[in-house]
């Protein structure tokens, strides 16, 4: 129970603010969505009409499908991937530098630039049917066909976020005493155990970190479905927050979108208290 | 044994450096091309006719340096505020036991789990009623505080053992110090990577320029990139050209502050 007086005076003046340009406008877009709010048409409260229609809504389900799918294809990848990245950079070699730069190149390519080099990349004669071929596999339809365009999606995706995530790793890991590994070294552990039990449980904070950012970010994907495909092939590549920005700035029911939003906000919301319960932990 | 180890680690970071640098190169030797050859499919890595049109068109369609100057001077802003403010609340929620800080948390992350697309409309609203459009306080006052930047910190702050804190109290600190004396040092690294990414963030931001800035020569680069996909084509030569120009900074931004990360803790207090 360290002075409460202290901890409020750290807090006050960011609270203010972050509840004045964040909290306020997103329950000025929950009360929203209580309403048929189309820009055209005065407000009007409909209850909880727009919540019913998205539950019963078939592409909104189609939407969170593809978008849970999603999920589960990136978020361990965008873990343990960057975690193995983190801990090669964080070797004393050579020209490590050199590395921890060129890792980070996927992340300054902005979305436009993305999509045109990876549409050229995944076409009926791009480079991954050609290394494909190679070894005797017949062409693959990537963006053209409901089954791959997912997984064609997770794998740009977990390319733009690596070197991302590898940062907060190479971050964490200097927070790890080097006794402990001269300790290890002395037990005669090898590279892997001496990562599994001694790295790992460390950086647990980060863990939590990197899971909870990369859930979120999966959950709200959706310009890069929307530059690559548009959402197609038969809305295949639809991503909830997609879906939002469609009902929002195309068909302009703000209502409506801000209805999925909010459901969309429970998924995510139950999703980080579990990570919480699992990853969590306190040091005390 | 020693060697094949060096040798190996070599191999896999060569192995992820071809993955992750390669879409970069075409895109910095395509913006040497003409737009012919750009779109041309099945066309040769390297120009067949070399030009550097696409770099004087850049400075020529639109005032370039103009808009670089402007998302510099937000981007520092923003970034600077971003981490003193991301640091004192990720410190209070960190090592403080008070009533409500669960709550607080809870909310903070709250933030972060809504979509843009639906607060966006509100807080375009509220910049309208303060009478703030067409200003930079617009760019800055929003975006001074980071539910990603005081989550991080939150995490990082953590991790520093409460013996630290509590021998600095022993010594007499004040709150006030221990803050600035202890926690901010300690945090560097995580200071870094907020550093890196929150000049990112604004200086690729697109939409919020866009929707408050409406006098040309106030824009920022983000918005300026755009103007390369008109209504008539891409101008994919332009585009390349000029992002290649853009990202620069952010290339020195993280350059500059990964080098903290080498430097390492050694110059922490207390070991845990």
């Amino acid at each position: 129970m360290y002075k409460t007086r202290h901890a409020w005076f750290f807090l006050t003046v960011p609270l203010i603010l972050l509840s004045v340009f964040t909290f306020i406008p997103a329950i000025a877009a929950f009360i929203l969505s209580f309403t048929n709010y189309n820009v055209f048409q005065p407000i009007e409260f409909i209850g909880i009409q727009n919540y019913i229609d998205v539950l019963s809504d078939h592409s909104f389900r189609n939407a969170l499908s593809n978008t849970v799918y999603f999920w589960i294809l990136v978020t361990p990848a965008l873990i343990i991937f960057p975690i193995f990245l983190a801990i090669l950079v964080n070797q004393k070699l050579k020209g490590i530098s050199v590395f921890r730069l060129i890792y980070y190149f996927p992340v300054l390519v902005s979305i436009v630039v993305t999509a045109i080099l990876w549409r050229w990349m995944f076409a009926e004669s791009g480079i991954f049917n050609y290394v494909l071929s190679l070894v005797g596999i017949d062409p693959i339809r990537w963006l053209t066909s409901t089954k791959t365009v997912m997984p064609a999606m997770a794998i740009v995706t977990v390319w733009q976020g690596l070197g991302y995530y590898m940062l907060f790793f190479l971050a964490a890991l200097q927070g790890v005493p080097k006794e402990l590994y001269e300790a290890a070294d002395i037990d005669g552990a090898n590279f892997v155990k001496k990562h599994v039990y001694i790295t790992i449980p460390l950086i647990k904070p980060m863990i939590f970190f990197v899971a909870v950012i990369s859930t979120m970010s999966a959950f709200k994907e959706f310009t890069l479905m929307l530059t690559m495909t548009s959402g197609g092939p038969l809305n295949a590549s639809t991503t909830v927050v997609l879906l939002v920005f469609k009902e929002a700035f195309e068909r302009v029911n703000m209502g409506y979108a801000s209805a999925i939003s909010f459901v969309l906000f429970v998924v995510i919301l139950i999703i980080t208290i579990i990570n919480k319960k699992f990853l969590d932990t306190d040091y005390k | 044994m020693k060697q094949v180890k060096v040798i190996l680690f070599n191999l896999i970071l060569l192995a992820f450096s071809i993955l992750t640098v390669v879409p970069f190169v075409w895109m910095l030797v395509s913006s040497f091309k003409p737009n012919s050859e750009i779109v041309k499919i099945g066309g040769s890595f390297l120009p067949d006719t070399f030009t550097i049109q696409n770099y004087i068109n850049v400075q020529e369609r639109f005032d370039f340096l103009r808009m670089f100057g402007n998302s510099l001077f937000v981007a520092v802003v923003v970034t600077g505020t971003v981490i003193y403010t991301s640091a004192i609340v990720g410190f209070a929620l960190a090592k403080y036991t008070f009533k409500g800080r669960e709550f607080i948390f809870g909310m903070i992350l709250g933030t972060m789990m809504i979509p843009w697309a639906v607060t966006i409309i509100p807080r375009y609203d509220m910049i309208v009623n303060f009478g703030w459009l067409d200003s930079y306080i617009a760019l800055i006052l929003p975006s001074i505080f980071s539910g990603f930047g005081i989550f991080l910190l939150r995490q990082n702050i953590m991790t520093i053992p409460d013996d630290v804190i509590e021998a600095a109290r022993m010594d007499g600190a004040t709150e006030w110090y221990i803050f600035h004396r202890v926690i901010l040092p300690m945090s560097r690294n995580a200071i870094s990577s907020i550093a890196i990414f929150q000049f990112l963030w604004v200086w690729e931001d697109f939409l919020w320029p866009y929707l408050i800035i409406n006098t040309q020569s106030k824009q920022l680069i983000a918005v300026g990139l755009k103007l390369f996909s008109g209504q008539y084509g891409t101008d994919y030569g332009g585009l390349f050209a000029a992002t290649a120009i853009s990202i620069i900074p952010v290339i020195i931004v993280y350059v500059t502050f990964q080098k903290r990360f080498i430097a390492g803790i050694s110059g922490a207090a207390v070991k845990g």
